[in-house]
């Protein structure tokens, strides 16, 4: 009972913390890519280049989605 | 609606403005060393999202940082002594984003400065409430509420905003308009009752009505709206927010896409130089200072004693396109004064004194007083006893004042028309000579206004109106700027064309009631023009709400502040003029500075393109002659870093207004700033290239 208590806490935290959440998924999305990555490269990259370059992918990304926020909701900023 | 009125009082601030004494209320003192701490604390991402463009540079910085302390982290380094190489440019774009910070940090600091003065004047006053029993209750003025009723006597702070419901009294509102002169308040007079918060009564007492709870009066207010604390984007600002975004997004996918194409053509761009490429093509000049031009314009109206509730409605007097002005106190100066008694029905010019005193016995306005001191010049008095007659107060309604002496004497003056109707029910005969009389005053612009007692009509009294002195020209201007101006008087047809002329006004209403402004406002917004217009009487308050632009004066009423987006702390309805002026500066600077910055990408993409891809080929286009990449890169950036601070003068002051139609505006703008905005850069980058050079920066 306590325990279920607190996953529903965490939950509740998790859907209510949104930047740690995109860092989150950001983070998740550089493990789940980087093999795929270096492996494009073929080794001319060594593993920390790799997660790096896919955060940086993912970063302009999300800066991509950002500013179609600014493009369609621009009273929100 | 004092304007359309022949009687109404006047607000002594009605004076004219080079006579007034402003005290400066903003301290700037220290504005630019808050600015610089500012432009730091605004380096949060908090603060930074809410600028799409800028927030991208941030975003840049962070990245060009890390490839700072590590060279190799997004791939082998190629460039020439990459740390240093990438420590510049991570240097210039945290510059870039201060000076953007910097320059809204200064516009707000002024407002903040404004408001701190204002802050100063609020002071926690005790009140005298007045409780239901007559007895008097002390308490703190937090502790008010809209509908108390309290008393305040010379040297109090009226603690909170109010109608005057008893007592006469002078009072100081130096804190908040920074005129030194007192103004007299008095209950039931319209625009004199009204009384706010924080300022000082001088003389006797007075009860007041509260009309406002704590934290709403008129200085808190105003200390909200010139802090930017309800500081929402105006429209234009968020359709060009949408531009910078568009082009920001364009750019990125551009960028984005660059390291596969320069690969292929075996030139390929590192991280950072591919991030400084992108900061240089995005438009940050405009970005950096949008938000700094919105809030100047706002300071602008602020420094012109006008408080603007939104941004927006600073913006919409821009767009103006028909002005609907009262006569009275705008286009000729406030007090008309009583010139000449023209006798008819054969009764002689002292009669006619004596019956016009009469009627203005009790009539305190400045018009009114001038026709008792001319009367008196006849060696005539009032002949009754003043403790046994009333008073006769004027309305738009009947559009005539007088005097009901105890015996049943009847004494009026008026607009001609109201007095033949006042003879007519009291079966009296109107003489030939009156219309004679009515269009002699009339013809030489003046207000006739009859006299008669009982039903007997004894003459006219010329009223002088004297156009204010280079209004004509004024008019001339907003003509030339495609502005409308429509004149609306009580005055007849007669008197109201010649002043028009006079004045050259582009259309007159006259015979005017209040309601009649409405009207012109709705026929005016139904053509799809935006109209602004002043007030200062409650009966104007509907107009004023329908109005794009509402300029509220200062010694009006709670209602008609209420209901006007800009309130007029001089009390001053030529500044209506002004305050277009200032809207079309706003969007002008606006496009002005957005032409500028849009310009300035083709000298950078001529700069920094030809020299990166050199090994491709393109080499030729390097039409600079730039040294190196690395110096065309530092060069384009510290350009496009610089060139913000040195437009913030520009933004805060707005660019040089001139009365020319659209067409020639925009034909000026393209050739100064769009034209510049292409050359200037082309200049600047070649001698910082040089620079760079030359200190073996690059």
């Amino acid at each position: 009972m306590l325990k279920l208590e607190f996953l529903e806490t965490i939950l509740i935290r998790f859907r209510q913390q949104r930047w740690p959440k995109v860092f989150l998924f950001a983070l998740l999305g550089t493990l789940l890519l980087a093999p795929a990555v270096q492996a494009a490269t073929g080794g001319t990259l060594d593993r920390g280049q790799t997660f790096a370059l896919v955060l940086l992918g993912i970063t302009t990304v999300l800066l991509s989605i950002y500013l179609f926020v600014v493009i369609f909701q621009p009273e929100r900023f | 609606m004092g304007s359309l009125s022949h009687s109404q009082p006047r607000s002594p601030s009605h004076q004219p403005r080079q006579q007034r004494k402003h005290t400066p209320k903003a301290k700037t003192q220290g504005l630019y060393q808050r600015a610089i701490k500012q432009a730091f604390i605004k380096l949060d991402p908090r603060v930074q999202v809410k600028n799409p463009v800028m927030f991208l540079v941030w975003v840049g910085t962070i990245v060009t940082a890390l490839v700072t302390i590590n060279p190799n982290l997004l791939g082998n380094a190629t460039d020439k002594n990459p740390q240093l190489f990438n420590g510049l440019i991570t240097l210039i774009l945290l510059f870039t984003v201060l000076f953007a910070n910097f320059a809204e940090a200064v516009a707000e600091g002024r407002g903040k400065a404004q408001a701190d003065a204002l802050r100063s004047t609020k002071t926690d006053a005790i009140a005298r409430k007045l409780l239901p029993d007559g007895t008097v209750q002390e308490i703190s003025s937090t502790d008010l509420r809209r509908g108390d009723l309290v008393k305040v006597i010379a040297g109090d702070v009226i603690p909170a905003d109010g109608e005057v419901i008893q007592g006469v009294a002078s009072v100081d509102e130096s804190a908040i308009t920074g005129e030194s002169a007192p103004v007299l308040k008095q209950p039931g007079t319209d625009i004199a009752s009204s009384v706010t918060g924080g300022t000082r009564i001088l003389s006797d007492e007075l009860v007041i009505r509260v009309m406002a709870d704590p934290g709403k009066g008129f200085i808190d207010r105003m200390i909200a709206l010139v802090e930017g604390a309800e500081r929402t984007k105006t429209p234009n600002e968020i359709a060009l927010t949408v531009l910078l975004a568009v082009l920001t997004q364009v750019f990125l996918i551009v960028i984005a896409t660059m390291p596969p194409i320069a690969n292929y053509v075996n030139s390929p761009v590192s991280v950072a130089v591919l991030i400084s490429l992108l900061v240089a093509l995005i438009p940050t000049t405009i970005g950096g200072l949008l938000s700094a031009i919105g809030i100047a314009g706002m300071d602008r109206v602020a420094q012109f004693n006008v408080i603007a509730t939104s941004g927006r409605a600073v913006e919409a007097c821009g767009d103006v396109n028909t002005l609907v002005l009262d006569k009275t106190g705008t286009i000729t100066l406030g007090n008309r004064l009583a010139e000449e008694f023209i006798p008819v029905n054969g009764h002689t010019i002292p009669e006619v004194a004596q019956v016009a005193l009469a009627a203005s016995v009790f009539d305190e306005t400045p018009e009114g007083k001038s026709i008792v001191r001319l009367a008196e010049t006849y060696g005539v008095a009032s002949f009754f006893n003043l403790d046994q007659a009333e008073g006769v107060e004027f309305s738009a309604r009947t559009r005539m004042s007088g005097t009901d002496v105890a015996d049943g004497t009847e004494f009026r003056k008026g607009a001609v028309d109201a007095i033949k109707g006042f003879i007519r029910s009291r079966q009296g005969e109107i003489p030939v000579e009156l219309d004679h009389a009515f269009e002699k005053v009339s013809r030489l612009g003046g207000t006739p206004l009859a006299v008669c007692q009982n039903q007997e009509i004894y003459g006219v009294i010329y009223l002088k109106d004297i156009i204010k002195p280079g209004i004509r020209e004024r008019f001339d201007q907003l003509r030339r700027m495609g502005i409308r101006t429509v004149m609306l008087t009580g005055d007849n047809r007669i008197t109201a064309s010649v002043i028009a002329q006079e004045a050259g006004v582009d259309d007159f209403i006259a015979e005017a009631t209040p309601e009649d402004k409405i009207e012109v406002i709705r026929s005016e917004q139904a053509k799809g023009k935006l109209v602004a217009m002043t007030g200062d009487g409650t009966n104007d308050a509907p107009a004023l709400a329908q109005a794009n632009v509402g300029v509220a004066m200062n010694s009006g009423t709670q209602a008609a502040k209420e209901a006007a987006n800009m309130v007029d702390l001089d009390s001053d309805p030529t500044k209506l003029i002004d305050i277009v002026t200032i809207g079309k500066q706003l969007l002008i600077t606006r496009g002005a500075l957005t032409t500028f910055s849009i310009a300035n990408d083709i000298a950078k993409y001529f700069a920094i393109i030809p020299a990166i891809f050199a090994q491709a080929g393109i080499g030729s286009l390097n039409i600079m002659g730039l040294a190196s990449a690395q110096s065309a890169v530092l060069s384009a950036l510290i350009y496009n870093a610089l060139i913000i601070p040195a437009l913030v003068p520009l933004a805060l002051k707005g660019v040089k207004f001139r009365p020319l139609t659209a067409d020639q505006l925009l034909a000026r703008n393209i050739l100064i700033y769009g034209l510049g905005g292409v050359v200037a850069p082309f200049i600047a980058i070649k001698l910082l290239d040089n620079f760079v050079a030359a200190i073996g920066l690059a």
